[in-house]
């Protein structure tokens, strides 16, 4: 655990160097929070009994977490990868195992200051409180989170060169942020649009969020946690199995 | 005792063409060993094949008794490498890219002690993408130090540097040859592989042409320097 922390102290500020993680994952949802209460902060969202505060808050929670798990952590891996700088790994006594731990706290430390600073902001100066259980929510936040690493690192493993993981991640990323309801709040999607977006993983997890930050049901909770837990168990099997150093 | 390398009948196809052709050598302990050929004549994939990075379609190597197929990290734990044209991570810094390879061994080298080593301290907060072509090569020497190792592998290290660079370099190894380190090297220059290797390896295609020291390729070859023996064993044949 300590080799995998020195490693992710440099790789974390090699990170914060490249300024597109901070960007998208931290400055984007902050962004988007402060525009949707600005525009329709105290409205009902939709035929919901919930403002768009409250759809937001907990929505936005997963913008960090789709940053860095279909934006971050696949393009660092595909990026060393083509610049044979895993290959270099390889002539050291380091284990993928190590390597994937490394970008993945990167991943997560990114991640959590994202959501942490919606939150926040949310309470201190939007006035935001929760009627479900902070407990619960955080919880299901890291459920969410891992499971979608888990597909990030399937997508690593997958790519072949920088070139594919560069659409695949676009294919992946964008439709996930902006279908999935994590900016733009999905009761305002006409409903022919929800029953599409709902295939997307990340749909499912912030319905999750949701729903315990609301602490009503949306969607289908038992269903959805059975559903990350099985995304978590086959991703990263497979992201393992199919690991190249090249 | 173990020798240091060795590779039996190693085979390596890829995309159904032989690369590396039943190569078999062993390299002793404390030797300098140069495995010469032209372009394209698969000194890059042996060397890989040796290290486990290629899994040979026949044959075996062995890195001080251990097959790094199977016992990788504790293989590389004791050798160290560097590969052809190596690159880095976006902005990294000298010092965190030591200190990152430092991270990965139970007991390293200081890398500060093997910067000034190599008089690259004063680089150590700049990032590697803006040092010279000489400063990176050996930075990557250093990298390759790090472990402390047995042996190390320098693949093509001098390989478009510039004349002072490369002496420089050669100096370095010089060095290093005192240390009674076991280095395995590729190179396309034959003053190198004189100054340096104890013993030579020619390759063509993927094939052995000649194995010995660089008087016993001259006498076999009849030639009077390195270079014509070199293009006497690999120089393409008239008639193809």
């Amino acid at each position: 655990m300590n080799k995998v922390l020195s490693l992710a102290k440099i790789e974390g500020k090699l990170a914060l160097r490249s300024i597109d993680g901070v960007l998208f994952g931290i400055g984007m949802p902050l962004g988007v929070l402060l525009l949707t209460t600005m525009i329709a902060g105290n409205k009902q969202a939709g035929n919901a009994s919930y403002t768009f505060l409250d759809s937001s808050f907990s929505s936005l929670l997963a913008v960090g977490i789709c940053a860095t798990a279909f934006m971050g952590i696949p393009l660092t891996i595909c990026d060393y990868r083509d610049k044979k700088i895993l290959k270099h790994f390889f002539v050291t006594p380091a284990s993928p195992g190590h390597l994937i731990a490394t970008q993945v706290v990167v991943a997560m430390v990114t991640a959590i200051i994202s959501a942490g600073l919606v939150a926040l902001v949310s309470v201190v100066f939007l006035g935001y409180r929760m009627r479900g259980s902070w407990g619960l929510l955080i919880a299901s936040y890291f459920l969410v989170m891992i499971a979608m690493y888990s597909l990030g690192l399937l997508i690593a493993s997958v790519c072949k060169n920088m070139k594919i993981a560069n659409l695949v991640c676009s294919l992946v990323y964008f439709p996930m942020l902006f279908l999935s309801g994590a900016v733009i709040p999905f009761e305002i999607f006409p409903e022919g649009m929800q029953k599409v977006a709902s295939i997307l993983p990340l749909t499912q997890g912030v319905q999750l969020l949701k729903s315990v930050s609301l602490n009503q049901p949306v969607g289908n909770p038992q269903f959805v946690l059975i559903l990350l837990g099985v995304i978590t168990v086959v991703g990263f099997g497979l992201a393992a199995k199919l690991f190249r150093w090249e | 005792m173990n020798p240091a390398i060795e590779a039996k009948q190693v085979t390596k196809e890829i995309g159904g063409k032989k690369i590396v052709n039943q190569l078999s050598f062993t390299i002793n302990k404390g030797e300098v060993f140069g495995l010469l050929g032209p372009n394209g004549a698969g000194k890059t994939t042996t060397i890989e094949t040796l290290l486990g990075i290629k899994r040979p379609d026949q044959g075996s190597t062995k890195i001080l008794g251990l097959d790094p197929l199977k016992r990788r990290r504790e293989v590389f734990e004791r050798v160290g490498v560097q590969l052809q044209s190596s690159s880095y991570q976006n902005n990294i810094r000298v010092g965190e890219l030591c200190r990152e390879i430092s991270s990965l061994y139970k007991e390293p080298r200081d890398y500060q002690e093997l910067l000034n080593l190599f008089k690259l301290e004063r680089f150590e907060a700049q990032p590697v993408e803006k040092l010279s072509g000489g400063e990176k090569q050996k930075l990557s020497i250093v990298l390759a130090l790090i472990p402390d190792p047995e042996i190390i592998f320098l693949d093509e290290l001098t390989t478009g540097l510039d004349t002072e660079a490369r002496r420089n370099v050669w100096q370095t190894l010089l060095k290093l040859k005192e240390t009674q380190l076991t280095i395995f090297l590729t190179t396309h220059y034959m003053e190198e592989a004189e100054i340096l290797c104890d013993r030579l390896f020619l390759i063509k295609r993927g094939n052995m042409v000649a194995e010995g020291t660089v008087s016993e390729l001259l006498t076999e070859s009849c030639q009077n320097n390195l270079e014509d023996a070199y293009l006497w064993y690999v120089g393409e044949d008239e008639d193809e």
